[in-house]
């Protein structure tokens, strides 16, 4: 099965049941898939107008209580970016898929690019944090789609899957489970606040149409959800917050792929690099070298650097000019050496052995 | 239970100036909503940025208050996924015309279910004055200084022309009317579009020779021509001045509509 | 019923005194503590809404009410009080 459809697959055994989207390569097979399967399952496909009107329908329709989602890529997700925002400060549950090709701009539609993973950290205006998931393989747009559905109900926050588009478009073997794990979203108890978080700093869900009478407002708003846009302590209280129920649980929700956890040169990747990675470490004979594969790139986990006590380098390489080996470098004393790659064409396995010779 | 059961209460009184229009089509839509009979849980006010779309926050129900222009997108996903919801969209012309013009015409076009009531204020309040779409020509404006040089939308032919199932204008004058029109938007099938002419005189009003509120009500009420009547003028082949507003419902019919409640 | 006009909304735009028909409210001449030049009643008892709208069970006219665009304007429940002779204006 090819990537983009695994994508849609997933989401549909997860319970997505609203589908805005745009048609944009390398992503229009998510939409095509779901325009085909999701009125058979009695949900909603529905192709907007542009990116902008796609990812506020998909918001509108989160508010309603179902799963909903939205597939796109490069010029499409730079769209999306304020109403990325909105969703993330009325803290509404939703799934972007990022197909990520070359950019900037139009740049290279067919081709595969990871240009995008600081864009979906830091894209939209002002402080915040959200969760983004980089699968590597068919099977994992499938598990990783699923998932990013209970992450974003859980936290209630924008979740996205950063593809690429070797990954989407690849074909591969691809095992649907019976069931996939489902987390439900919390939902607001009758008479609380509706923006008044408990321990875990998300607030339940107070999903139209069942009475809660809530506002749902993009300004600066306090605990009733009434816009108080001039406070001070207002709005260091609820963007603080924000950022701290994602941030806080970075560590438990941190997935990765650990190889030789004793090695002295590690390499860290996501998504498409990563099978370049593997193919170096089932080519080499050196026990020496480790592998660090993030499933769950953003909130960077930096425990998980430490999981390697030995490693004296780590290599990084990526699709783009060394974008989170720069977040990689903040976190560690250790040499990070980032393996930039620009113009669609994967790292070849061979120089990445070599350069592990010049290294170590 | 009257329209004034429909306000959040700790809310008022609102942000708006001295005198603007917005809480009197404020008063018509919730006025009409309660004629329906319709419940406060089912219904869901949507709007986007600027002074009309503040009005959900005054309201006692599910609202969502979205980023500028989008509103109608949003309310596309909220009707999509929930049919059962009554969705309304608060909007300005700014918001509607402008930055939100793609989705609005794509929503005529569309024709989904949803009331869209416009507080056309022909200017940008919030942001001190700025020209419109529907800023007249002629007209001052903070980014018009000597009078804006380019033609004004007609947002209701906009709508008619994009397949709207249902358009209406008035003005805040015209409260009665307007009440009726809206309750016509809300009962109608489809798309429903209702355009409301409101004074803004902070920052339209005076610097366009309305330097009191009554004097733009006035205004409204001298220049304000039922369709009808335009109609049966132009027949007798007179002229119709360019400065009359041409109220009344201007476009009712039934094409297929997306989103309709099963 | 008896209007009144609730002095924490009112912010003194005056449309009520342009819109009725009876022409009971005029322009105010006093500021209150908030500022606000709040309309004064001019011999309420000649509208008609205040008078019959228990009567008839339904708003007769309302005008005032509905372009006010601060929800300033209601009707309350009058007490028992002295009867007052009403002159009729044609």
């Amino acid at each position: 099965m090819q990537g983009n459809t695994a994508c849609a697959e997933g989401a549909l055994a997860a319970g997505c049941r609203f589908f805005g989207g745009y048609p944009i390569t390398p992503s229009t097979e998510v939409a095509e898939h779901m325009a085909l399967k999701l009125p058979k399952t009695g949900g909603v496909f529905i192709q907007m107008e542009d990116e902008i009107a796609s990812i506020a329908a998909v918001i509108g329709a989160s508010w309603t209580g179902v799963r909903a989602m939205t597939a796109t890529s490069g010029p499409g997700f730079s769209l999306m970016m304020e109403n990325l925002g909105f969703a993330v400060i009325t803290e509404t549950p939703c799934v972007v898929v990022n197909i990520q090709r070359g950019g900037p701009s139009t740049g290279q539609p067919t081709m595969a690019a990871q240009g995008d993973m600081l864009q979906c950290r830091f894209g939209s205006h002002g402080d915040y944090s959200v969760i983004a998931l980089s699968p590597a393989s068919v099977q994992e747009m499938y598990d990783l789609t699923a998932e990013a559905f209970n992450l974003s109900d859980r936290f209630r926050v924008p979740v996205f899957v950063m593809a690429d588009e070797i990954i989407g478009h690849m074909r591969e073997k691809l095992v649907v489970p019976d069931t996939v794990p489902r987390q439900e979203r919390k939902l607001l108890k009758k008479g609380d606040l509706p923006f008044r978080a408990g321990d875990d700093l998300v607030p339940g869900f107070p999903t139209f149409g069942k009475g809660y009478s809530v506002h749902v407002t993009g300004l600066t708003h306090d605990e009733r959800g009434y816009p108080c846009a001039t406070s001070p302590s207002v709005h260091e209280d609820l963007v603080n917050r924000l950022v701290d129920k994602v941030e806080s649980a970075r560590d438990a929700i941190s997935s990765a792929d650990i190889v030789n956890p004793d090695a002295r040169v590690v390499f860290i990747s996501y998504g498409a690099p990563s099978r370049a990675v593997q193919q170096v470490l089932h080519d080499t004979s050196r026990d020496d070298i480790g592998h660090l594969r993030l499933k769950l790139v953003w909130p960077f986990a930096e425990s998980l650097l430490s999981r390697f006590p030995d490693a004296e380098t780590f290599i990084v390489p990526e699709l783009n000019l060394g974008q989170m080996a720069r977040e990689i470098q903040r976190h560690t004393d250790r040499t990070v050496i980032p393996v930039p790659k620009l113009g669609g064409a994967l790292h070849n396995p061979s120089d990445l052995a070599g350069l592990l010779e010049e290294v170590a | 239970m009257t329209y004034a059961d429909w306000f959040r209460e700790d809310r008022l009184p609102h942000i708006y100036c001295v005198g603007c229009g917005n809480g009197t089509v404020i008063n018509c839509t919730l006025s009409a909503v309660d004629q329906m009979g319709w419940e406060k849980e089912e219904t869901v006010f949507v709007s986007g940025i600027g002074c009309s779309s503040r009005a959900p926050g005054y309201i006692v129900t599910d609202s969502l208050h979205t980023t500028h222009g989008r509103a109608i997108a949003f309310a596309t996903g909220i009707k999509m996924a929930n049919p059962d919801l009554r969705v309304i969209v608060f909007t300005g012309d700014g918001d509607l015309a402008a930055i939100g013009g793609n989705h609005f015409i794509h929503a005529c076009r569309r024709n989904i279910d949803l009331t869209v009531v416009c507080m056309n204020n022909m200017i940008y309040g919030m942001t001190g004055g700025q020209g419109s779409p529907t800023t007249p020509p002629g007209a001052l404006s903070t980014t018009t200084p000597y009078g804006s040089g380019e033609a004004a939308f007609d947002l209701c032919g906009l709508a008619a022309a994009a397949g709207a199932n249902y358009v209406a204008r008035y003005t805040s004058y015209h409260v009665k009317e307007l009440t009726r029109a809206v309750r016509g938007g809300l009962e109608n099938p489809g798309f429903s579009f209702i355009e409301a002419l409101v004074q803004c005189p902070t920052n339209y009003g005076r610097r366009n020779k309305f330097r009191q509120v009554m004097d733009q009500i006035e205004y409204f009420k001298s220049h304000a021509l039922l369709v009808q009547k335009a109609d049966r003028m132009r027949e007798e082949g007179k002229k119709i001045p360019d400065d009359m507003i041409i109220i009344g419902i201007l476009a009712r019919r039934n094409r297929p509509a997306l989103g309709v409640r099963k | 019923m008896r209007l009144v006009i609730d002095e924490r909304r009112c912010k003194g735009c005056n449309l009520c005194t342009l819109v009725c028909p009876y022409r009971i409210f005029r322009p105010g001449t006093t500021a209150n503590r908030r500022g606000v030049i709040v309309p004064e009643l001019d011999r309420p008892e000649r509208c008609a809404n205040c008078r019959l709208q228990r009567l008839y069970g339904r708003t007769l006219c309302g005008v005032c009410q509905m372009i006010c665009p601060d929800q300033a304007i209601s009707w309350e429940e009058e007490g028992a009080c002295e009867p007052v002779k009403v002159a009729i204006e044609y």
